[in-house]
């Protein structure tokens, strides 16, 4: 059975380099890309205008045809990849699929400074909570560069930080 | 259940109806009967007749006023002022002595007039007399302080999203209430108003107007029109991202101008951002310049802005009007922003498009795609009734709410959709956010401190009419950057009621317009004015190229000062 890596992202240029980064260990490894992307509507908890739009539903769309984009990528490069859409807070996303799925590694991206929701620190601190749960390889890209990499069972556990 | 059986059910029930009916005329014609019956009896009695006024011209109603005998602890007589401010005292006998004539309000200085032998002769000649005008003095109680801080705090926590926009309001209105009752029972300058009186502030007009058009956009926004729309912009623009962005401007405007601008940010987002990250520019470059489209947009009809809803709804301004007087105005501003988002995003639009791949191209039209052809035209054809509803019911003065619960129901009826599932398309805890807010509005009416900044006002502008459109429009276009500006608008509104009596001119309602500019187009200025802004933001979010605030104030801030230039010079030339 063909290994699995997973890359959650979000498309859109300042995420190219990370997906980059995926592709090239994906074709290293000799494995296939699962690209995820989590759409999360807590933005809209505080606003007095109303709802009348299914939003979920738009930005599953959305998440879809960005994944699609990254999953073009992938092929051009030769790498396998399948896309997967889920809603919700991006961890418990994270973990479900880690659950339900076979993954062998799963490669978190951090974008460049001001573009990123989510913060290098935040990333670090989630690979490294995520990969002493599951037990599986965490590896942090930043801007394309692995940063640092989370393995369970082997001298990197503690999480290598890269220059 | 047989044939028979359901006939003779179905006479049942239109004997029921009919007997129903003729109960109903019977109890009317009586009441009818016995309130003339009741006039009659006044004939023949003494009336003391007046008008209250404060400092400032406003008819002064729900005023007490008694008529006592001097040293007497109960009144002979005691009505409540009406709300031109008029009251009329019957006596069933002219009273020999002086009597004395107390008016009191809870926030104005207590008064009294005596009707001495002079005019007790008059009346008893005339069988009326009148006091004529009577200037009650406004009074800073403790209840002033406490709805000010509480109208302030409702602000702030709006503001700063401490807490939702609904909760804040209502725990506005309840503390105003419990202050009212609690702390008036222990201290009388406590008192704000009482329930009912805090209750007439709602203004039901734009409560049901708001709740018909919930459910007429819920209808049409599943239909998919507007992602299709976009689609459609994409391919006419045919890889020009310069004409693409025009095109979404238009297209946002326009349908900002017929739904609300929060409601249209949320369908043209996703669908934006997928086409600028598949053409290869920063989709903020469609983005922003769209958000910014639709919170102008929305000023064209009394429907497309909720401030415009409460404007219309407050000084009698229908959807001919807003449409006649603001439509060139805005198509102005417009031209003006188009010119400075060309401008500032040019180097992304100077980028060439590599086109798409067939892949995306298939996957974007998907998600495009119609997706209720018969609910499309349905909806569309009840849509374009409601908005001939608005255009020729001022005719008969028919209340825009009419239209759009007329057209909401007809839908109902016509697509037969999930009745429960259409009612909780109605978002109640926006209706609710209105209902509150109008309290809170309605204390610091009460209190007198609209009164005392429309004083301060009318002091600063004096009778210069470009003055006070200019503070109007620049002075709300500035403070509704920051401040949410449907509370903004609906404290306004007594304000400017009170500038277009003391300004020569402004009977044409031009100041009603300016706020409207104001209100909207001051919500461009930062991305935390307006609630579009904001969850276009929170789309964004979604993607790695998020709006941040400082990306939106370089374009959002200069747009906002030159829209409202734009809009100020439109109102002095059409006024």
């Amino acid at each position: 059975m063909a290994k699995t890596i997973l890359c959650p992202t979000r498309g859109g240029k300042p995420s190219y380099p990370n997906q980059d980064q995926a592709i090239a260990l994906a074709k290293e490894r000799d494995a296939e890309l699962l690209f995820l992307y989590v759409s999360n509507v807590r933005f809209l908890g505080r606003t007095a205008s109303p709802i009348l739009v299914d939003i979920e539903t738009e930005l599953d769309e959305m998440g879809e045809f960005l994944l699609t984009m990254a999953q073009e990528r992938a092929e051009k490069a030769g790498v396998k990849a399948d896309i997967i859409v889920r809603r919700g807070a991006f961890r418990e996303a994270l973990k479900n699929i880690m659950e339900e799925r076979e993954i062998s590694a799963v490669v978190l991206g951090s974008s460049a400074e001001g573009t990123g929701y989510t913060t290098r620190e935040y990333i670090q601190e989630l690979s490294a909570e995520m990969s002493a749960k599951t037990g599986v390889e965490f590896i942090v890209v930043h801007e394309g560069r692995v940063v640092s990499s989370h393995k369970p069972g082997s001298p990197q556990e503690a999480g290598q930080e890269g220059p | 259940m047989t044939k028979a059986d359901f006939k003779g059910h179905s006479r049942l029930v239109r004997f029921s109806l009919v007997a129903g009916l003729g109960l109903i005329a019977l109890i009317l014609s009586a009441t009818a009967f016995f309130n003339t019956g009741h006039a009659s009896q006044g004939q023949g009695e003494y009336v003391i007749t007046g008008q209250l006024v404060d400092t400032q011209g406003q008819p002064v109603q729900e005023a007490q006023i008694s008529a006592k005998l001097p040293g007497a602890e109960e009144p002979l007589v005691q009505v409540d002022s009406q709300e031109d401010g008029s009251w009329a005292l019957i006596l069933p006998r002219v009273p020999q002595n002086e009597l004395l004539i107390e008016i009191s309000r809870p926030h104005f200085a207590s008064q009294t007039v005596a009707l001495r032998s002079q005019q007790a002769n008059e009346l008893a000649t005339a069988d009326t007399y009148n006091f004529g005008t009577i200037t009650l003095e406004r009074r800073i109680t403790a209840g002033f302080w406490v709805s000010t801080v509480v109208f302030l705090a409702i602000l702030l926590l709006i503001a700063f999203e401490t807490l939702h926009s609904t909760t804040a309001a209502l725990a506005g209105a309840s503390l105003i209430f419990l202050v009212s009752y609690v702390g008036g029972a222990l201290n009388p300058g406590l008192f704000i108003f009482g329930f009912d009186r805090g209750i007439s502030y709602i203004n039901w007009e734009v409560i049901f107007l708001v709740m018909g058009m919930m459910i007429l956009i819920a209808i049409v926004e599943g239909t998919g029109v507007f992602q299709w729309t976009a689609f459609q912009a994409y391919r006419l623009s045919r890889g020009r991202s310069w004409l693409l962005v025009l095109i979404l401007m238009g297209v946002t405007a326009t349908a900002s101008a017929m739904l609300d601008n929060f409601t249209t940010m949320l369908l043209m987002t996703p669908i934006s951002l997928q086409i600028g990250i598949a053409i290869g520019i920063s989709p903020l470059a469609l983005i922003i310049p769209e958000v910014l489209a639709s919170n102008v947009g929305g000023i064209t009809t009394l429907i497309g802005t909720p401030t415009n809803i409460l404007i219309g709804a407050f000084a009698g301004i229908g959807f001919n009007d807003f449409l006649i007087n603001q439509t060139v105005g805005v198509i102005l501003a417009l031209a003006a922003m188009a010119g400075f988002v060309l401008y500032h995003y040019r180097d992304e639009f100077r980028k060439q498009s590599g086109g798409i791949s067939p892949r995306l191209y298939e996957t974007l039209a998907e998600n495009a795609e119609i997706e209720d052809a018969q609910a499309l035209w349905k909806s569309g054809a009840v849509f374009l009734l409601v908005l001939l509803g608005f255009i020729l019911g001022e005719k008969v003065h028919l209340v825009p709410a009419v239209p759009a619960l007329a057209g909401a129901t007809a839908l109902l009826i016509w697509l037969n959709p999930d009745v429960h599932k259409m009612i909780t398309a109605v978002d109640w805890t926006t209706l609710v956010f209105f209902m509150a807010l109008f309290i809170v509005v309605g204390a610091i009416q009460e209190v007198g401190l609209l009164s005392f900044i429309a004083g301060g006002m009318s002091r600063m502008i004096g009778e210069n009419l470009p003055l006070g459109t200019f503070v109007i429009v620049f002075g709300v276009g500035t403070v509704s950057m920051a401040i949410a500006n449907i509370p903004l608008t609906a404290s306004m509104l007594p304000i400017v009621k009170f500038l277009s009596t003391t300004i020569p001119g402004a009977n044409s309602k031009v100041l009603y317009y300016a706020l409207s500019m104001g209100a909207a187009m001051g919500g461009n200025g930062l991305l935390i004015g307006g609630e579009a802004n904001l969850v276009t933001a929170g789309i964004t979010r979604q993607t790695d190229t998020p709006i941040s605030f400082a990306e939106f104030l370089k374009v959002g801030l200069p747009v906002t000062y030159l829209t409202l230039a734009v809009g100020f010079l439109w109102l002095l030339i059409r006024f």
